[in-house]
C-alpha cells in the first residue's frame, strides 16, 4: 500500500516535470536549425503564383532557405527588420522578417547585394512571407 | 504652348487619378489577446498586408495565421495545429468597406473615426462584422487602428475542455497599419 503510494508520489513529480518541461518547451532555435528545403526567391514566389496549395503544403512550417539579391530592407516600430528579396515580379518578392531570438551578424543588407536566409515559411499574400530568419553566410 | 500646358496637366492628375487612388501596406500589425481566468495568452505579427481604396473606401486586409508568434512555443504550436488549423486555412481575411467615407479625407490631416463593415474569414468560416476604425493622417500619409473582440465560437474554433479555463471565449484583437501610396 505504502509502495503503491511512492510509486504514484514519483510518478506525478516525474510528470510534472516533463509536463512543465514541455510548457516551457523554448522555440526552435533558427541559428542551428538545419534548412529543409532549398530555393530561390524567383522559384519560390513562382511555386506560390502558380499554385498555392500546393506550395502551403511543399513549404509551409519548413526551414527554408531562400536566396536572392536585396529588393527592399525595412524596420518597423518594433524593431523588426524585414529584407525583401528581388523575385522577378515588381508586385511580389519574398519577405524575410529576422529573427528577434537569434544574434545577427548585421543588420544592414544594401539594395542588389545577394543574400541568403534561412527562415520558417509561413506562406502567400502580396508576397512569400518568411519569417524567423537568419542570414545564411 | 498653352495646349501643352494643359495636356500636360491633364496627364498629371490623371495618372494621379489611377495610381494616387490606392494605399497599401505589406507591414500591418495585428496582435491579440486572450485574457482568460488562468493566464493570458498574447500573440503578434508584422507582416499583414492591407490595400484601401481612397476613392470608394473599399479595404482588404489579410494576414497569415502561421506568422503570428507567441512567448512560449508550445502555445504557438497548439494555435496553429488544434485551435486555427492553420495549415488548413493559412490566412485570416477582411474584406469590406469603410461607412460614410466622404466624411474621411485622406488629403487632409487629422483624425477620423470611422466604421469599416464587411466580411471577416477566420479558420475558414466568413462572417459578418462591423469594427470601429480610426483614420489618422500626418503629413499627408494615412495610418489607421481598429480594434475589435472576436468570439471563438462564432468562428468554429473549439477548446478542449481541459483548457477551457486557460484561454478567453471572447478574443481581443488589435490591428494597425500605415499606409502607403500604391505606385506600381
Amino acid at each position: 500500500m505504502k509502495k503503491a503510494l511512492v510509486i504514484i508520489l514519483a510518478l506525478a513529480v516525474v510528470g510534472g516535470f516533463f509536463g512543465y518541461r514541455m510548457y516551457n518547451k523554448p522555440h526552435k532555435d533558427m541559428t542551428a536549425a538545419e534548412s529543409d528545403l532549398k530555393v530561390s526567391a524567383e522559384d519560390l514566389l513562382s511555386s506560390f503564383e502558380n499554385d498555392e496549395a500546393n506550395a502551403n503544403e511543399k513549404y509551409n512550417d519548413k526551414v527554408v532557405e531562400v536566396s536572392g539579391t536585396v529588393a527592399d530592407v525595412s524596420k518597423d516600430e518594433d524593431g523588426n527588420t524585414k529584407v525583401t528579396l528581388d523575385a522577378g515580379d515588381p508586385l511580389g518578392g519574398v519577405i524575410c522578417q529576422l529573427d528577434n531570438l537569434s544574434d545577427h551578424k548585421r543588420l544592414e543588407f544594401p539594395l542588389g547585394e545577394k543574400v541568403a536566409f534561412k527562415g520558417l515559411c509561413t506562406g502567400y499574400l502580396m508576397d512569400v512571407v518568411l519569417v524567423r530568419c537568419v542570414e545564411v553566410q | 504652348m498653352k495646349k501643352t500646358v494643359i495636356i500636360t496637366l491633364a496627364m498629371i492628375f490623371s495618372t494621379g487619378m489611377i495610381f494616387g487612388q490606392r494605399y497599401f501596406t505589406k507591414a500591418g500589425k495585428v496582435s491579440f489577446l486572450s485574457d482568460a481566468s488562468v493566464e493570458k495568452i498574447e500573440a503578434t505579427t508584422n507582416t499583414g498586408t492591407c490595400v484601401l481604396d481612397a476613392s470608394s473606401g473599399k479595404i482588404e486586409f489579410a494576414v497569415l495565421i502561421k506568422s503570428f508568434q507567441f512567448e512560449k512555443a508550445l502555445m504557438q504550436e497548439h494555435f496553429n495545429e488544434n485551435y486555427m488549423e492553420s495549415s488548413k486555412f493559412p490566412k485570416g481575411v477582411f474584406k469590406g468597406q469603410i461607412r460614410d467615407w466622404s466624411k474621411i479625407d485622406l488629403s487632409k490631416d487629422g483624425t477620423y473615426k470611422g466604421t469599416a463593415t464587411g466580411s471577416l474569414t477566420i479558420h475558414g468560416e466568413t462572417k459578418e462584422v462591423e469594427v470601429p476604425v480610426n483614420f489618422k493622417v500626418k503629413n499627408g500619409t494615412p495610418s489607421a487602428e481598429a480594434a475589435f473582440s472576436v468570439a471563438l465560437a462564432d468562428y468554429k474554433i473549439e477548446i478542449p475542455a481541459v483548457v477551457a479555463d486557460n484561454i478567453a471565449k471572447n478574443v481581443s484583437i488589435d490591428v494597425s497599419v500605415d499606409l502607403q501610396p500604391l505606385s506600381k
